[in-house]
């Protein structure tokens, strides 16, 4: 065991790496305020069990007009725990969009993306940004009246926005009207490249928030105290 | 945090430590389980039973054999396809039935029945095949193949097979 931890650590660098990322020195939190700073953690955990569990949805789905609907009733019904799975993934986007807003106040109210926090802030805002994306490309596929109309719904407010709106509606539908090409797109976009953008901005994310540890808890000002 | 402790004693530390690391375990074998259920779920699928209806037993002379067509439905997953198929169905007494798959056993050509030789005629390289479907002459290698065959309250039914490769 020692043996096989060694050599690990000579090629990897292993104990440096758990040193930098679950020893390093964090701000005494107590009582409730101690759990805002999980949010963070939980949304990283949410968003691995949305990765692995959309990836076993795409096994069984299908992002075809005529075939979207009969595939995800498939999972529901014959696949064994595909509802289980399914729901998972359903629910774990609502978790998400909370936790990503719970997660975003929280920061904002303590004051966190100050110097010199700001790009760790900016790359949790592009991804705040992927999150609402994930929710919105993903909420079409079922192909069902709800999420065919939604989208209608979300497509013809992005077409609303003057001079621009009507191309950008367009863009998202893949051309004139909602249809095969649409769903394609968002499957795309909800399985290709929001995901890898999410990964890309987690990552420097999670870097940032390691190299410049977390802040304190804001302290209440005393009488003749000033803040800055 | 004192973590010196004496001999036995678990320090608040580590039980949070044993807890953490024992809740994800859990999770990780829910989710981790399920997972792989999910992943592996086709080895307990079990095989699509696909009986077809194919009339009422009233309806066949016992004694010659009668090519019926019908329409086969096959699932492959969430895709429902219909095709064309067909079926010699034999009887004696209309309560037992044979159905033969319709397609020779040399290389898959249709034959017929030729009714003064009481054979299968086989056109493409000339074999025969007696009325239980054994071969009489010509190149087949085995006896024609049959589908299984039900009757279930005066109707019959078949079950085709899928061509083989
Ligand atoms: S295919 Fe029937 S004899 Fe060759």
């Amino acid at each position: 065991m020692t043996a096989l931890r060694a050599w690990i650590n000579e090629r990897l660098g292993w104990d440096k790496i758990w040193q930098a990322i679950f020893e390093r020195r964090i701000p005494e939190a107590k009582g409730p305020v101690a759990w805002l700073y999980t949010l963070g953690s939980a949304l990283l955990f949410v968003f691995l069990v949305q990765i692995i569990t959309g990836a076993l949805l795409g096994m069984n789905y299908v992002p075809s007009p005529d075939h979207a609907h009969d595939s995800i009733r498939y999972i529901e019904n014959e696949v064994l725990l595909g509802k289980f799975i399914r729901g998972l993934h359903h629910w774990g986007a609502t978790l998400m969009v909370i936790l990503v807003f719970l997660h975003m106040l929280r920061v904002y109210f303590m004051a966190a993306y100050k110097y010199p926090r700001e790009a760790t802030w900016l790359f949790g805002v592009g991804r705040f940004l992927v999150v609402m994306g994930l929710g919105f490309t993903g909420y079409l596929l079922p192909w069902d009246q709800k999420a065919y109309w939604a989208t209608v719904v979300g497509v013809n407010i992005a077409g609303q926005a003057p001079v621009v709106g009507p191309y950008v509606a367009k863009v998202l539908m893949g051309g004139d009207a909602m249809g095969a090409a649409t769903l394609t797109r968002f499957y795309a976009l909800h399985v290709l490249v929001l995901p890898l953008t999410a990964a890309l901005l987690i990552g420097v994310h999670l870097f940032l928030v390691i190299w410049h540890g977390i802040s304190e808890v804001p302290r209440r000002v005393g009488k003749g105290e000033r803040v800055l | 945090m004192e973590n010196k402790l004496s001999d036995g004693q678990i320090s608040r530390r580590s039980f949070l430590g044993w807890l953490i690391a024992g809740l994800g375990a859990l999770i990780a074998a829910v989710l981790g389980g399920s997972g792989l259920g999910y992943f592996i779920s086709p080895v307990f699928k079990r095989k699509e039973e696909g009986w077809v209806d194919v009339g009422p037993v009233k309806d066949f002379k016992s004694g010659v054999p009668a090519k019926i067509e019908f329409a086969a439905r096959r699932r492959d997953a969430w895709v429902t396809t219909e095709h064309r198929a067909s079926a010699w169905i034999l009887t004696s007494n209309n309560r037992d039935f044979i159905a033969f798959d319709p397609r020779c056993t040399h290389l898959g050509c249709p034959y017929r029945w030729d009714d003064a030789k009481k054979q299968f005629l086989c056109p493409c390289h000339t074999a025969a095949f007696a009325i239980d479907g054994q071969v009489v002459s010509g190149p087949p290698p085995r006896p024609l193949d049959r589908y299984t065959t039900k009757v279930v309250g005066g109707r019959l039914f078949v079950q085709p097979l899928q061509a083989k490769a």
